[in-house]
């Protein structure tokens, strides 16, 4: 439960309170009674559609109800042209949207819209992100509509720099718009790539663009996180070169070891080490420190003392 | 133009003890308001509800104020033909209330008393081929089922049941610019979900391929003046947050970076003193979920 403020109330409006529970819980728990019943008897039909939407507009989390209404559909369609499908979905669309403006951060209904979406026979992506836009507009950090936002931009083939644009203007709307700086920062490598080929770094023209629309949302608002990490990130986007840093060898009469540290995490090469030591080599085995093949920036070369020493 | 700091103000009267007994009577009365409306329309996610309160009885050693048998027995009975557990009767198995009844059952030490085979079955067959996770069949992908799925195989031995390198570039790729994680590629960091990353990588031993620094930085950031902590930039404090944030920490080794005395007198003020409980903020409405996290924190 988030965000409701606990309210005294007198004894009178406590009983009227509970008188008011007592018949919601009354209904609330017929329908759902009458709902399983239809389902364990597989009615999948339309009143088994308008009882779940009475529970589900009152109560979006439910997701099992989702579930059954999804079952619904899918056996509707055997037996439906897709004209009526068609109907049928934008009908659910219609409803998907009400329970939105009631709870906007409910993972199950956006789940189920995006189900909707796939579903129906001739789904309109561009009217998705009018619909998008619109609860951006209530709610610019929602992160639930900025993600379904991304899957629909995706769908109605928007390119990544008309996205760029929309969260420039978002920035520009209001600075403080944590969302959309890391938009941005997925965007920029995306159209801006450096001409290194390094997928996470960015060109240089660009980079500056970004430094000076940074500054001017922390000069307008020193306060607010969202630009300084941002900046953060624009200046830490340099790569150490991969390189050995140190070696160290140690050993006695069973085992010497090699250890090698570098400057960038590595997996153990599957490829046995051949270390020489004047006229005679030995091969070895690259390990890290756990004996695993996770990546390390410590490697370390085991190689058999007797061998070493023969 | 610049904007306030979003945050609340502690009130002057605000509890400053720890009220043990009356949270463990919240908790145990909870569970048998069995014909209250709000608890009725809680029941899809009954089995972590249950989780909840046993796990904070448990923090307060009141575990015998929930009756054990009863505990166990509504977890068997959800069950599923396929091993996966559903949130309560009537309800659809998914791998969130799977988690919830093995964390119940392995707080009893009593995990053998179902089909372990079966549930391992059930989880891994969710993994999907970019290593990520669905919750149920329904295919919804989120980095906290792929938590939910390693949590799961930890507490019943077979983490072997999964792919588990694949598991992990699936979180590494919900990396964000900030060193944080989001729900799928692409998505802002957040949290919850932050927790859910890390807790997968600790488990994955592969903590080596977070930016510890950075991460660090953002998550110390989150605690405002009042003390609380809020889930991301710019949001309001919340009890919750308590426990992801610090237990984050936790795990990069940062729990120093933030101020445990505020955070301590922010989550005392979430208490109500009448009722027991702990609510996200000081005055709102109590709840089993922010009590547990309360109590964790
Ligand atoms: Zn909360």
């Amino acid at each position: 439960m988030h965000g409701r403020i606990k309210v005294r109330t007198t004894a009178e409006q406590a009983e009227a309170k509970r008188k008011e529970r007592e018949k919601k819980l009354k209904i609330y728990k017929e329908t759902t009674s009458r709902i399983y019943e239809k389902r364990n008897n597989g009615e999948m039909d339309k009143e088994s559609l308008s009882l779940s939407e009475q529970v589900l507009a009152a109560n979006p989390d439910f997701s099992t109800l989702w579930n059954f209404r999804r079952e619904i559909f899918l056996h509707m369609k055997n037996e439906n042209p897709p004209d009526v499908m068609q109907d049928l979905c934008q009908k659910e669309l219609f409803f998907l949207k009400n329970c939105l403006q009631v709870n906007p951060k409910s993972y199950s209904v956006w789940h189920h819209r995006q189900w909707i979406m796939e579903f129906m026979p001739q789904p309109d992506w561009k009217e998705e992100l009018q619909l998008c836009n619109k609860f951006l507009s209530y709610d610019a950090r929602n992160f639930h509509c900025w993600d379904y936002r991304r899957y629909t931009a995706q769908k109605a083939h928007v390119s990544p720099d008309d996205e760029f644009n929309f969260s420039t203007e978002k920035i520009k709307e209001n600075f403080s718009n944590y969302s959309s700086w890391h938009y941005r920062s997925k965007l920029l490598p995306l159209i801006h790539p450096d001409q290194s080929g390094d997928k996470e770094r960015v060109e240089e023209g660009a980079l500056m663009k970004e430094f000076d629309l940074a500054q001017n949302a922390f000069f307008t608002d020193p306060y607010d996180q969202s630009a300084w990490f941002y900046h953060r990130w624009l200046l830490g986007r340099a790569r150490p070169q991969m390189e050995i840093l140190r070696l160290y060898a140690r050993y006695d009469e069973t085992l010497a070891t090699i250890i090698v540290h570098f400057t960038q995490p590595i997996q153990a090469p599957k490829e046995d080490p051949v270390v020489s030591f004047g006229e005679q080599e030995v091969t070895g085995e690259w390990h890290n420190s756990f004996h695993n093949n996770h990546p390390s920036t410590v490697l370390d070369i085991l190689l058999c003392g007797h061998c070493v020493f023969a | 133009m610049g904007s306030q700091i979003k945050d609340v103000k502690i009130p002057p009267n605000s509890p400053t003890q720890l009220s043990l007994v009356k949270h463990a009577d919240f908790i145990a009365a909870y569970g048998k308001k069995k014909d209250d409306y709000e608890y009725c329309i809680t029941e899809f996610l009954r089995m972590s509800g249950v989780y909840w309160g046993l796990t904070s009885m448990f923090l307060m050693n009141k575990q015998e104020m929930m009756d054990k048998d009863d505990v166990i027995e509504f977890v068997k009975s959800c069950q599923h033909e396929n091993g996966g557990f559903s949130a309560s009767h009537n309800h659809d198995p998914h791998l969130l209330y799977t988690l919830s009844a093995i964390q119940i059952l392995s707080l009893y030490g009593c995990i053998d008393l179902i089909d372990v085979e079966k549930t391992v079955e059930y989880v891994s067959k969710l993994q999907q081929a970019d290593g990520s996770f669905v919750g149920d069949k329904w295919g919804e992908i989120d980095t906290r089922f792929s938590f939910c799925a390693f949590a799961s195989l930890k507490l019943l031995g077979r983490l072997d049941a999964v792919d588990l390198q694949k598991a992990v570039q699936y979180i590494l790729s919900c990396m964000n610019f900030d060193g944080g994680f989001g729900c799928r590629p692409g998505s802002e960091s957040h949290s919850g979900q932050i927790y859910c990353c890390l807790g997968a990588l600790a488990i994955a031993d592969s903590l080596h391929y977070v930016n510890a620094d950075m991460l660090g930085w953002w998550l110390c950031e989150r605690q405002l003046p009042s003390g609380g902590l809020n889930g991301r930039p710019e949001k309001l404090p919340d009890v919750c947050y308590s426990w992801w944030v610090l237990a984050s920490l936790r795990i990069i080794g940062k729990l120093h970076w933030i101020d445990k005395d505020k955070l301590r007198s922010y989550i005392l003020a979430c208490q109500d003193e009448e009722t027991g409980g702990f609510a996200d903020r000081p005055g709102d409405m109590v709840d089993p979920f922010h009590t547990l996290f309360g109590l964790a924190g």
